[in-house]
């Protein structure tokens, strides 16, 4: 006699291209076009009534399709700003996250100060770190690090407490030691709240780049500065495009966590369909 | 009749001597054990049970070294809790499975091996109650396969029902070879079903292995069907209020669950529980 339950089938090919024609059913994108497509015409309505607010989206696209090599060049450098440091960033809050988690010590002595610097806007630092780092590239990696470094910390200092007390009754059970249960348990543990935190900071770090180079206009390369330039020579369709840009880099980051995540966090409930 | 164990060794391989166990509840103490003494000879299958908040689970986890205890000791092999843990001595299987759910079936099974490492230089040879012979020990595979997890060595938890799940976390503890198995009602949250065919899994794999058992329950009749002994434990304050030595043949079979000699056992140990609430009741609980 079997008493064993049923387990649940594998996924083979077939079910996985039914997913996708799933994914592909206009009940599924069509919503979102509906949508575009209204905010489109009402851009178009507004800009056509007061054309020193909103430039016309035909003039927007005119101008990206007139000096491609700008746009790209700059957009290169913002996003460049952007990356070193959310790397930087996520890289000293997951060391500092770890820190705090295996000694109240630290804990008390650095949360503190990552608060404080959390609720200090970034956007009164910038020009200080301007002032101390000069007109290169350094100011603006910094702040961006600075916008990616709290959520991260306080997300990842978070997971890795989350291991369940059970499962850590086990583990002491059989003499395990701290750096089998930060290796074996915390890392993996955090990792859904790590991600949680970089879907949020990947599209942040951009925010802390232009807002440095807002700091730091006309000295540097980047699109904060086309937009702080030509919004001072009323060019709005140069700043639309350059706003243009950055919401593609944003969806594009974004697009870049959650397709990582879906791979790594594959065993967990946040990533069931 | 339970079977003697061929080499006879039959003194107290956990023992639990006067063991008393206070908890600061705010204002108030709670006396979780009071004077307890439990001894568990090498290779024996015993079941604790009693009422919520007789103290069992606290037992175990002074077992297994989870907590210690206020007054009183607790020796595994003639070693401190703490020492047994250093030499892996002791699998522990909590009430909840407490899978890791990123790695597969397999992976869960497998993972204690790769924590403590210098555990086997450090300690006695890996438990061989009845070593000769045995495809078991040593082997997460077969444990597995024999448990009915052979089809899913590569699922992961979330992928599992939950009396495969609780499996699992039964094959990681025995996959330890350890000297004590210590078991916290893991078969509580499985539906009736499930926790029958669960019981006769273990038991099959227990008769073959022989680890020395200490198994926490709320169930009579899971009690009965699985010991050798049953230790009663009352409540208000935690103590021992007696033991029924389950004298059953084994192997045993799902047709025992039906067998008048099992419902004599559940009987006795009801009357143990029954007389030991009524003693605390009258002593102004």
């Amino acid at each position: 006699m079997s008493l064993q339950p049923r387990a649940p089938r594998p996924r083979p090919a077939a079910a996985r291209a039914r997913t996708w024609a799933a994914a592909l059913h206009p009940r599924v994108w069509s919503p979102t076009l509906v949508a575009l497509a209204v905010a489109a015409a009402v851009w178009s309505w507004v800009a056509r009534r007061s054309p020193y607010v909103l430039p016309a989206p035909g003039s927007v696209v005119e101008q990206l399709a007139g000096d491609p090599g700008l746009y790209l060049v700059n957009a290169w450098a913002t996003l460049s700003e952007a990356l070193l440091g959310l790397a930087a960033g996520a890289a000293a809050a997951f060391a500092v996250a770890v820190a705090v988690s295996e000694s109240v010590l630290l804990r008390r002595a650095v949360m503190p100060l990552a608060v404080v610097l959390n609720v200090t806007p970034v956007v009164a630092i910038a020009p200080a770190l301007v002032v101390a780092f000069g007109f290169g590239i350094l100011p603006k990696v910094v702040v961006a690090a600075l916008t990616t470094f709290f959520p991260v910390l306080m997300n990842t200092a978070t997971g890795l407490r989350s291991v369940p007390r059970e499962v850590l009754q086990v583990f002491r059970t059989v003499h395990a030691s701290r750096w089998d249960v930060l290796v074996r348990l915390r890392f993996p543990s955090a990792l859904p709240f790590v991600f949680a935190a970089l879907r949020v900071v990947f599209p942040l770090s951009l925010v802390g780049a232009i807002v440095a180079e807002f700091s730091a206009a006309g000295a540097t390369a980047g699109l904060g500065t086309i937009i702080k330039v030509a919004a001072a020579n009323s060019q709005l369709d140069r700043v639309f495009a350059s706003i243009g840009c950055l919401a593609l880099m944003g969806a594009l980051l974004l697009l870049v966590v959650t397709t990582v995540e879906r791979r790594v966090l594959s065993w967990h409930s946040s990533q069931a369909r | 009749m339970v079977e003697q164990r061929a080499d006879g060794d039959e003194q107290a391989f956990v023992a639990v001597r006067d063991a008393c166990k206070v908890y600061d509840d705010g204002p108030r103490h709670v006396t979780a054990l009071h004077h307890v003494d439990l001894e568990v000879p090498r290779g024996r299958f015993v079941s604790v049970i009693g009422p919520s908040g007789c103290g069992k689970s606290t037992l175990l986890r002074l077992v297994a070294g989870l907590e210690e205890p206020d007054s009183g000791e607790v020796r595994i092999c003639g070693r401190t809790p703490a020492h047994a843990a250093e030499r892996k001595m002791v699998g522990f299987v909590p009430q909840t499975p407490a899978l890791l759910p990123w790695l597969d079936v397999l992976g869960n099974v497998r993972v204690l091996e790769k924590v403590n490492r210098a555990a086997r230089r450090r300690g006695p040879e890996p438990s061989r109650a009845a070593p000769e012979r045995c495809d078991l020990a040593g082997d997460p595979v077969a444990l597995l396969r024999r448990l009915g997890l052979g089809e899913v060595l590569h699922r992961r938890p979330g992928q599992l029902s939950g009396g495969m799940q609780q499996r699992t976390a039964i094959a990681r503890a025995f996959a330890l070879q350890p000297q004590v198995l210590l078991m916290d009602e893991p078969f509580s949250a499985l539906d009736e079903f499930t926790r029958e065919a669960a019981q006769l899994q273990l038991l099959d794999v227990w008769q073959e292995l022989r680890t020395t058992v200490v198994f926490v329950t709320h169930s009579i009749t899971e009690a009965v069907l699985l010991s050798d002994t049953v230790v009663v434990m009352a409540a208000g304050p935690g103590r021992v209020a007696g033991t029924v030595d389950v004298l059953l043949d084994r192997p045993r079979r799902s047709g025992l669950l039906d067998s008048a000699a099992l419902h004599e056992h559940e009987h006795r140990v009801r009357e143990l529980l029954s007389s030991a609430w009524h003693a605390g009741a009258g002593a102004g609980r």
